[in-house]
C-alpha cells in the first residue's frame, strides 16, 4: 500500500475537503485447481471437459464432483466445434489485455458436451445465431508478454457446406 | 436514504450509512435502544477499502452492544438485507430491525478503476479474462431477445429516456437528463446493441429502513399511527446459473431467477394477476433492456412484449404500472448496498402517498421491489403492501 499525499478537493458549492491518495496493488499466485487439465489442453489444442462416472452426465465448465449424483467425474477431449446461441461486439477491452477492441464475444454451445463457453469470436462482424465455430489455439511465445491461457483460445466461424 | 451522487466529498461511507439511518429513526420517531437487530448491506470491500465493515457502521449507526450480521447479494445486496430482517422478525429473534446499506460506487476511484472492480463479479475463472464490462453478457441477452421477438434498440433507449427524465424530478437523484432516443442511440459504444445512456450510473449513496412488528410499532413508533402502514407482504430470493453460456437455451434471454422469485413472492403475498394487482414497480435496471426484459420476467406483460410495451410507454409514469418512479439506477443512481433499500424507501413513499409532483402514483395500495446480481444470479422481489 502505498499513500501519495493530501489533495484538496472544492466542490461544485464551493467547500474544500481534503482527500487521502491511496493506491494498493495485490499479487496473486492464482491456481485453477482441478480445472488444470483444461489449461494443459489448451497449450496441447484440445477442449476438455468432464463426464460423470456414474451417471454419465457431462459438464463444461469442468467439475470435480457431478451435481447430480456427487460422482467423481472424469475428462475427455471435445472436438473444439460448436454453435453460437449470440454475440456482440465488445468495445471496452478485457481486463488482463491481449485483445485488441472492437472485438466479437459470443455465447457458444460446445458439442459434446452439455455445456457451453462465452468466449472470443475471431471475426469482424458479430455472426448469426446458430452460426457454427471451431476453436483455435495459439501456442504460448516467450518473446510475447505473457497472455492469460483462455486468451490462448478463441473460435473461428466455421465454413458450411449445405 | 441520503441523496445517490457521483461523489460524496463531504461523507465517507461511514458518514453516508450515519445519514441514511438517522433519516429512518427520525422518521419512525424511534430510538436504537429498543431496536433488536442490525442488519449491515455493501457489497464491496474493494469499493469501501474497509474489512469487516459491517460492525463498524453497526457500531457508527450506535448499535455497539446488539447483534448485527452483514449480507452480500451483489446487486441484489439491498434486498436481500430487507429479506434477512423479515426472517428474523417471523422466526421470533427480533421485534425491531434496522436494515442500512451504503456503497461508495462513485468517483473515489476512477471510472478504469471501478470497472475492473465490477468485472470482479463476473466469473472469475471462466468469463473474467473474456469481457471487463457487464455490458457484454446483458448486450448477449437482449441481442438473443432482439431475434426472438423482434425487440428494438430504440424501444430499450425509450427506457433511458423515461428513466432519466423522471429522475428530474426526484430530489434524491443521482442524475436526471432530458435526453432524446437519439443521443441515446449516438452516445459511445460499451458492447452492441448497448450505449453508454444504456448503462447505470455509479453512486455514492446509502439507504435505511425500520422493520418491526405491528405491536413494536405500536409501542415505540410515535408516527406509526398517524400513517397508513406499510408491510412486506412477501419477500423471495432466487439463484441462477451465474455464467449465461451455462443456462437452458430457451431460457437465455430471460431472468430464470427473477421469474421464479417474483412468482414465489407474489404467492406469499396473494398476488394472482401482477399486471392487475401491483400498482408501481422499482425495477432493476443495470440496463435499459434489462428493465423490459424484467417487465416480462416479473408478470407485467407477456413474455416477448416488453419490447413493445417500453416503446409505447406502457410503464412509464401515467402507463398501466409505473415503473422506476425514483429514476431507476439509469436516474437515481446505483450505490449497490444501497440499492434494493433505497427502492424500498421509494416504495413505501409512494404508498404512503408522501410522493408528490408528477411522480406520485395515485392511490397505490401494492408496490414490488426487483433487483438481480449479476446477469440475474440471484434475483429477490420483496412485495410491500399498504394496510389501511
Amino acid at each position: 500500500m502505498k499513500f501519495t499525499g493530501t489533495h484538496k478537493f472544492t466542490t461544485p458549492e464551493g467547500q474544500e475537503y481534503s482527500l487521502l491518495g491511496i493506491e494498493m496493488t495485490q499479487r496473486y499466485r492464482h491456481t485453477v485447481g482441478f480445472s488444470d487439465p483444461f489449461y494443459q489442453g489448451i497449450d496441447q489444442g484440445l477442449l476438455r471437459a468432464t463426464r460423470c462416472s456414474g451417471c454419465g452426465a457431462s459438464w463444461f465448465p469442468p467439475r470435480r464432483y457431478c451435481p447430480e449424483d456427487q460422482s467423481e467425474t472424469v475428462w475427455y477431449d471435445l472436438s473444439g466445434t460448436g454453435r453460437i446461441v449470440a454475440a456482440t461486439r465488445v468495445h471496452i477491452p478485457p481486463p488482463f489485455g491481449g485483445v485488441k477492441v472492437p472485438y466479437v464475444l459470443a455465447s457458444i454451445r460446445l458439442d459434446g458436451v452439455d455445456g457451453g463457453i462465452t468466449h472470443r469470436v475471431l471475426t469482424e462482424e458479430p455472426p448469426e445465431s446458430g452460426s457454427l465455430v471451431v476453436a483455435r489455439f495459439d501456442g504460448a511465445d516467450p518473446d510475447r508478454p505473457p497472455l492469460h491461457p483462455l486468451l490462448r483460445l478463441a473460435f473461428e466461424i466455421q465454413e458450411t457446406t449445405k | 436514504m441520503t441523496r445517490f451522487v457521483g461523489f460524496r466529498a463531504d461523507a465517507g461511507i461511514r458518514d453516508l450509512v450515519a445519514e441514511a439511518a438517522r433519516n429512518a429513526l427520525l422518521d419512525a420517531g424511534s430510538s436504537l435502544s429498543a431496536i433488536d437487530l442490525g442488519v449491515a448491506a455493501y457489497e464491496s470491500d474493494h469499493f469501501n477499502r474497509q474489512m469487516s465493515l459491517g460492525h463498524v457502521l453497526a457500531e457508527t449507526v450506535g448499535l455497539t452492544g446488539k447483534p448485527t450480521v452483514r449480507v452480500e447479494g451483489g446487486g441484489a445486496t439491498g434486498a436481500l438485507a430487507i429479506q434477512t430482517a423479515v426472517t428474523a422478525i417471523q422466526a421470533g429473534s427480533a421485534r425491531a430491525v434496522l436494515v442500512f446499506g451504503g456503497e461508495t460506487n462513485g468517483r473515489s476511484v476512477d471510472r478504469a478503476t471501478a470497472t475492473e472492480i465490477l468485472a470482479l463479479s463476473a466469473d472469475f475463472e471462466w468469463e473474467m479474462p473474456l469481457f471487463g464490462t457487464f455490458a457484454a453478457p446483458y448486450a448477449l441477452m437482449i441481442t438473443e431477445h432482439m431475434r426472438r421477438y423482434g425487440t428494438t434498440a430504440e424501444q430499450f433507449a425509450e427506457i433511458a429516456v423515461k428513466n432519466r427524465r423522471i429522475a428530474l424530478h426526484n430530489p434524491d437523484a443521482h442524475k436526471g437528463m432530458s435526453i432524446t432516443v437519439g443521443e441515446v442511440r449516438g452516445s459511445a459504444p460499451l458492447a452492441d446493441p448497448y450505449r453508454l445512456f444504456d448503462a447505470s450510473l455509479l453512486s455514492d449513496g446509502a439507504a435505511a429502513v425500520l422493520l418491526a412488528t405491528r405491536d413494536w410499532a405500536q409501542a415505540h413508533s410515535p408516527t406509526f399511527r398517524d400513517r397508513p402502514p406499510v408491510a412486506i407482504a412477501g419477500t423471495a430470493a432466487v439463484t441462477d446459473h451465474p455464467r449465461l453460456s451455462d443456462r437452458p437455451e430457451e431460457m437465455f434471454p430471460h431472468f430464470a431467477a427473477k421469474r421464479l422469485a417474483a412468482r414465489q413472492a407474489y404467492r406469499m403475498a396473494g398476488i394472482d394477476h401482477p399486471s392487475e394487482q401491483i400498482d408501481l414497480a422499482e425495477v432493476y435496471d443495470s440496463f435499459s433492456g434489462a428493465e423490459l426484459q424484467a417487465y416480462e420476467d416479473l408478470g407485467f406483460c407477456p413474455v416477448g412484449e416488453g419490447g413493445q410495451a417500453a416503446g409505447e410507454g406502457r410503464f412509464d409514469l401515467d402507463g398501466l404500472i409505473p415503473v422506476n418512479t425514483s429514476g431507476g439506477l439509469l436516474g437515481r443512481g446505483s450505490a449497490v448496498g444501497a440499492t434494493g433499500i433505497a427502492q424500498a424507501v421509494e416504495v413505501v413513499r409512494q404508498l404512503r402517498g408522501e410522493v408528490e409532483g408528477e411522480r406520485a402514483v395515485s392511490d397505490p395500495r401494492i408496490g414490488v421491489t426487483d433487483t438481480h446480481a449479476g446477469v440475474g444470479a440471484l434475483a429477490v422481489v420483496n412485495v410491500f403492501e399498504r394496510l389501511a
